[in-house]
Order: structure tokens, then C-alpha cells, then sequence
């Protein structure tokens, strides 16, 4: 055990006196992050991805028209930009792939809502976009939340709005005392309720979900590229040591071979932290996000690197040469990359890329923490995705240290 | 100390190590001599558990290589013939490192590590990086990083291969004052000066096999107390060889550049020697009169020479 921990300093120390890889594999990400949030442009605040969500309301009830100014909402509007239509119009946008959805208010549904009846809004989504579509179903789901509510405060009022909407009159007395209880309910609650925008926050805990920049939707991308080329440095040590004689040294040495591996494992942690580090701060301070989010992430992040580092390991190990691993594993990592999300972030691929990006180790690792910054996940959702990639990384790893003892041992 | 019994290494049809045999004492240097290919290297790798025997046992310090590993392998310190160091990590750290690989700690490690390294000669460049070193002081680390934590047992495989004169002679030192220790010391090496001057005990071996073994002595003693003469210049095989058979003596290698053979009271036979070859019209130009030595017993041994 102690001789792990030796050995995970001494690996450092390696690093840092070598520190070329180190600076690039800090500097790429940095640079290729830079890059592309000057091109796309936007920073911190600039909120340049935007839903754009076409409504055509067939209804035209008070009920219709409460949906959509709802939806316009000063907070709402840094997300969602209405735009009413008619209903051709509407499909055929949509299916031109013009706008991130299509909102149909059907004909009576201000009456169903209003006695409780089977009613559903439909939505035509923009199958090739992802989060703004995402956005706009959970608005709505928030705002049918806010009519439930509404409900279970106003019933018997909402009851007698609905027959007054069938053409009973409503009598003088009843008026009166009908304003005098929405009145009493009114400002019983008034603080609980409105704006209703409020319960719309309440599913959007953070901030940042109001400006979904390209750049916070590049920053996971760039962040793994950078765990991706910590890790992919230290899978490479196995065939260093080995042609260097130091493995061999190792292997006379009494101490057990699979304890290589864990200070590996552990070395491609704490080395993932350091390259993190600079830009984790870089990108927190130009997207502005909240600071206590900080070494949480980092946290995470350094759990990354042994991930990457097993599924690279495994690769040296399986190859037959120190060049021909070198190869393999640049070979598979830059279009891993790509399709994981480093350099565009999925949400502007096409959908069956983004599909792909779910399924390579990167992507599965870029996912969870854009969440964590989108304020999707809090820091347990987060870690939650981690666990079980981790548990495949250890068995990969372990199979690295198995396949290479056969190696050192000629 | 080490055991080892009907070792056995091959690769395909390759034998790189044929049925050896031999045993090391603690406080001794064991010499393994040999030609490149004899199998040396091979063998300090199976002793080391870097390589698996095909057949045969090793016994280290008592424990069985293959079933104890553990234990066997934490009394062994090993000197690799190839470089065995990180370039990227400073003198001070590499020794400190495989020390600590060996359970040493603390003070003691320290203190350890500052005796190696005044005795490998670079202590004044201690907090350099290997990178920086030449290759001999390389070398010396590579030496260092073999017995920084005082193994009962040190392989040593062609370890001054490229060491300038002064710092082999402080490795010897070294060697020396671990074998005092008690230290059992396997040393590989071409060089027959050294194994002269270092082993206690030899092998010759060559092809994989065991050709001789015992004491300088022991080994001194198959001349049977004959001297050896080399002549070098041109010699004509046809002529020389009843003149030689003439005087009383064997020829160990005969060719149209050298002579060399064994005779008894060389020094005061030289002259006649040399009268009878010159007679058969050889044009000689230096002579070498020698007590016997590896090089000539190698030479009787095999008919090579161990430096072609
Ligand atoms: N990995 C290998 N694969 C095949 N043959 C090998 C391998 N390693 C060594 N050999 C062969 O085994 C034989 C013995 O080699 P070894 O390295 O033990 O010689 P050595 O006595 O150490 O020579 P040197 O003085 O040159 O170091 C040689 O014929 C060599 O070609
Ligand atoms: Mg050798």
C-alpha cells in the first residue's frame, strides 16, 4: 500500500520533470476551446441558443391565451421566442426543420381544462435539435403543474367560470361573491404563486439554464479532451517502462504486479486533476459560473481520468508495440473525440452522431457533467452517471494488468 | 545464496540455456564468463524471475523461485546489462525509489541512498536528471539502483560495460564491500581481467553450456603449471607445427597472423622457442610470455577466443 503511494509520488514527479505532456495536454483543450467559443461567439451571457417555438392557438380561450402569455414571461423569453402561426405553417416549419417546436392549443381545451376533462396540448418537436426541445417540454410540463395547483386553489370558482362559458348567466350575487373569494385566495397566496414563472424556476434551479451558451455547451467537451490526453499520456508508461528496463526492475522487485496498475490508475487520477485544474478556472471565470460548483467538478473530473485511462490501457496493452499503440490509440482518439462532443458539443450534430456520442466513453462522461453545469443534475445526478462507467473501467483495467504481466514475463 | 539445477531456457528451436548448473556462496563473487550469445544475460534473467525457465529450478536465499517468488524475490538486487533507470527522475530520486521498492524508508533510506551515491560518483550531480548524464554515468546509476536497499544477493550483468578505468575501479570497491557484508554476488562478464580480479569462484560458459567451472586456481590447474606464449607477425601452419611438436608444448591457437601455446618454464625456454620459429622463415614481430589465464583457458577450452 505504502509503496503504491510511493510510487504514484514518483509518477508525479516524472511528469513535472517531463512536463511537455503536461502543458499540451492543457494547452490543446484551452486552445481548441478558445477557438471555437471566438468562432461560434458568446461568452458567459450570451444566451445564443434559443428555443424557438412556433404556437397556433385553435382555441383562442382565455385559458389558450393564458398558455401564451405565460410563455412570454420576461424569463421565459432569454429561452423560449414565441412566434404564433397558423397550423399549416406550423407543421410545415417544423418539418423543414425551421424552429424547435410546434405548440397546437386544440379547439376546446380552455373548457376541458377548466372542468377537469382529458385534454393534451401537442407538441411537434425539431428532431435534430436536443436541449431546446427538451426546454420547452419541461416549461410546459411546468406550466400544466401551475394549472394543477390552480385547480386545487380555485376549483369551485373555476367551476363556475366553466358554466358561465356554456352561457349561464352569472347572477349578480354570485359575481360578488365569487371576486371576493379569488380576492382572499388571492392574497393568501399571491406570494406562493405568482409571478407563475416561478414554478418554472423551481425546475430550473440554476441560473445558467437561462443562457445555454455554445461555450458552456462546448466546456465539458473541452474538459474531457483534456482528461482524455492526461489519461492517454499515462497509458502510454506501460511501454516506456517496459523498453526502459524500469518495468523489468518492477517485475524482480517482490512487490505485486497488479499494485503497477493501481498507481497507474491512481497516478492518471491526480494527473487528470492537474491538467483539469487550469481549465476548470479558465472556463469559470469566462462563463461565469457559479463558484461552488468548482471543486466538485473537479472532483469528477479526476474520476474521468482513470475511466479513459482504463480503455487505453487496455489498448497498449493489447498491441504489440510501444509505436503500434501510440498509433492505435491516437488513431481512435481523435474521432472519439469528435464524435464525443469535444469539438462541437452534440447538440449541434446531427442526431445520429449524437446518438453514437452516448455510446463511446467520452461522450458518456461529457453528458453528465454538461448537466451538472446546465443545472440539470445537481452534484449527486452527476456522480450518479460516473459510478457505473467506473465499475467497467476497473474491470478493464485489471484486465490490462492481467494481459500485461503475460507480457513482461516473456 | 542462489541454486541453481539443470536450468533450461529455449526459444523455438533456439537453446540459449542448456542444463546449467551451479551454486553461489554468501560472501562471494561468482563469475559467470562467456562470449556474446553464451547465455549469461538469459540466465541472470531466470534468476531474477524476469524470464521463465523452460525446465530446471532456481533456489534464492533459500526460497524456490517459482513457488516462493515473494520471498525469494525481495533478498535480490539485479543490475540489468540494459539500462534499467528513469531519465526523467534525478539520481537521488530513482535510487530513493527502488529502495523504497525494497521497504526501505525514512532515514534509513536516506542514508543509504547518500552512500550509493558517493560511491557511484555522482553526488555532486544528484538532483541532475539522468537525461543530462553521460553514458557511463548512466551506467552507474543503473549500478546504484541494484543494490540501494543491501540485497543478501546482487546480480550483477555486465554492469562497467563503458565505465572509464577509475569509476570501474570504485564499482569494484563496491562489489567488494558488499561481498564483505556477506553478500552473495553473481557477475557477469567478457572481460577476463575482471573476473580475475573480482570472482571467488567461475563458469565459463558458452553455447548455453557450462564448459568449466571451479576456482581461479582450480581452473589455472588444467594447464597443468605451463605458461602461455603469444607471438604475433606471420607464421606458416604447414612449417610451425612439427617445430612446436619438437619442443614440448601445445598449441592453442595457430593462425597466419598469431601463435599462441603452452609450455612448461616458459620464461626460460622463450629463447630457443623463439630461435626454432624464426628458423622455419616466420617473421615474428611481438611475443607475450603469460602465466595461463581465462583468455588462454577459454582459448584451450573451445578453440575461440573469447574477445573474437
Ligand atoms: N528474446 C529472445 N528471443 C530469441 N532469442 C533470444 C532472446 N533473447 C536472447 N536470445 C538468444 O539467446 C542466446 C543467449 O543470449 P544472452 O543474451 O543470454 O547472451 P549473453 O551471454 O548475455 O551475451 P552478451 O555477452 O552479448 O550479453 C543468444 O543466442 C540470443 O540470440
Ligand atoms: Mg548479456
Amino acid at each position: 500500500m505504502r509503496f503504491i503511494f510511493v510510487t504514484v509520488i514518483k509518477e508525479m514527479k516524472r511528469r513535472f520533470n517531463d512536463p511537455g505532456g503536461l502543458i499540451s495536454a492543457i494547452m490543446i483543450p484551452l486552445a481548441v476551446g478558445f477557438l471555437m467559443a471566438t468562432v461560434m461567439g458568446g461568452g458567459g451571457g450570451q444566451p445564443s441558443i434559443k428555443a424557438q417555438l412556433l404556437v397556433t392557438d385553435l382555441d383562442d380561450s382565455f385559458v389558450s391565451q393564458g398558455i401564451i402569455s405565460a410563455l412570454g414571461q420576461d424569463r421565459i423569453t432569454d429561452m423560449i421566442m414565441l412566434q404564433k402561426v397558423d397550423h399549416e405553417a406550423g407543421q410545415q416549419r417544423i418539418n423543414e426543420g425551421d424552429g424547435s417546436g410546434h405548440l397546437i392549443i386544440p379547439k376546446g381545451f380552455g373548457k376541458a381544462w377548466l372542468e377537469r376533462e382529458e385534454v393534451a396540448l401537442q407538441l411537434t418537436v425539431n428532431p435534430s435539435q436536443s436541449i431546446s426541445p427538451r426546454l420547452i417540454r419541461e416549461m410546459l410540463e411546468s406550466l400544466l403543474d401551475l394549472g394543477d395547483y390552480l385547480h386545487k386553489v380555485f376549483g369551485e370558482e373555476l367551476k363556475i367560470i366553466a358554466r358561465s362559458l356554456d352561457g349561464n348567466e352569472l347572477t349578480g350575487i354570485s359575481t360578488s361573491v365569487f371576486s371576493a373569494n379569488i380576492a382572499d385566495k388571492i392574497s393568501g397566496i399571491a406570494d406562493l404563486v405568482f409571478p407563475p414563472a416561478m414554478t418554472v424556476e423551481d425546475i430550473t434551479p440554476q441560473p445558467e439554464t437561462a443562457s445555454v451558451s455554445f461555450a458552456l455547451l462546448m466546456f465539458p467537451g473541452i474538459l474531457v479532451m483534456a482528461a482524455f490526453f492526461a489519461a492517454n499520456g499515462q497509458s502510454t508508461n506501460f511501454w516506456t517502462e517496459k523498453e526502459k528496463g524500469t518495468l523489468g526492475r518492477w517485475v524482480a522487485s517482490p512487490n505485486a504486479f497488479f499494485s503497477f496498475w493501481i498507481a497507474q490508475w491512481f497516478t492518471a487520477m491526480l494527473l487528470t486533476a492537474v491538467v483539469a485544474f487550469p481549465i476548470l478556472l479558465a472556463g469559470f471565470l469566462y462563463l461565469d459560473i457559479r463558484f461552488e460548483k468548482f471543486f466538485t467538478a473537479l472532483a469528477w473530473l479526476a474520476l474521468t481520468g482513470p475511466i479513459l485511462f482504463s480503455v487505453l490501457s487496455l489498448i497498449q496493452v493489447l498491441a504489440p508495440s510501444k509505436k503500434a499503440g501510440g498509433m492505435i490509440s491516437t488513431l481512435i482518439m481523435f474521432p472519439l473525440l469528435m464524435v464525443g462532443g469535444s469539438f462541437f458539443p452534440t447538440e449541434t450534430m446531427p442526431k445520429f452522431i449524437a446518438t453514437i456520442a452516448q455510446y463511446t466513453p467520452n461522450g458518456r462522461l461529457v453528458e453528465p457533467m454538461k448537466g451538472y453545469f446546465t443545472g440539470e443534475y445537481g452534484a449527486s445526478g452527476m456522480f450518479i452517471h460516473v459510478w457505473g462507467i467506473m465499475a467497467v473501467a476497473l474491470v478493464l483495467v485489471l484486465l490490462a494488468g492481467w494481459i500485461s504481466t503475460r507480457k513482461a514475463l516473456a | 545464496m542462489i541454486e541453481v539445477r539443470d536450468l533450461q531456457k529455449s526459444y523455438g528451436d533456439l537453446i540459449a540455456v542448456n542444463r546449467v548448473s551451479f551454486s553461489a556462496r554468501p560472501g562471494t563473487v561468482f563469475g559467470l564468463l562467456g562470449p556474446n550469445g553464451a547465455g549469461k544475460s538469459t540466465t541472470i534473467s531466470c534468476i531474477s524471475g524476469l524470464l521463465k525457465p523452460t525446465a530446471g529450478t532456481i533456489r534464492v536465499g533459500g526460497f524456490d523461485l517459482a513457488g516462493d517468488a515473494v520471498k525469494a524475490k525481495s533478498s535480490l538486487g539485479i543490475v540489468p546489462q540494459e539500462l534499467a533507470i528513469y531519465e526523467d527522475l534525478s539520481a537521488r530520486d530513482n535510487l530513493a525509489y527502488w529502495g523504497a521498492a525494497y521497504g526501505l524508508k525514512g532515514d534509513g533510506l536516506k542514508q543509504r541512498v547518500d552512500h550509493v551515491l558517493n560511491r557511484i560518483g555522482l553526488m555532486d550531480r544528484a538532483g541532475d536528471l539522468p537525461k543530462q548524464y553521460s553514458g557511463g554515468m548512466k551506467r552507474r546509476l543503473n549500478f546504484g539502483c541494484g543494490l540501494v536497499h543491501e540485497p543478501a544477493i546482487l546480480l550483477l550483468d555486465e554492469p562497467t560495460v563503458g565505465v572509464d578505468p577509475q569509476s570501474r575501479e570504485r564499482l569494484f570497491d563496491l562489489v567488494r564491500e558488499e561481498k564483505t557484508k556477506g553478500t552473495c554476488v553473481l557477475y557477469t562478464t567478457h572481460y577476463m581481467e575482471e573476473a580475475e580480479k573480482l570472482c571467488d569462484e567461475l563458469a565459463i560458459i558458452d553455447h548455453g553450456k557450462i564448459i568449466a567451472g571451479g576456482t581461479l586456481d582450480e581452473l589455472r590447474a588444467e594447464f597443468g603449471g605451463n605458461d602461455i606464449i603469444r607471438l604475433t607477425g606471420s607464421f606458416e601452419a604447414s612449417r610451425v607445427e612439427p617445430v612446436i611438436a619438437g619442443l614440448n608444448a601445445g598449441v592453442l591457437s595457430l593462425t597466419p597472423e598469431s601463435l599462441m601455446i603452452t609450455i612448461s618454464e616458459g620464461a626460460r625456454v622463450l629463447p630457443a622457442v623463439l630461435q626454432a620459429i624464426s628458423a622455419t622463415g616466420a617473421d615474428i614481430r611481438d611475443t607475450r610470455l603469460s602465466e595461463p589465464n581465462l583468455e588462454s583457458l577459454f582459448l584451450k577450452l573451445t578453440g575461440k577466443d573469447l574477445r573474437a
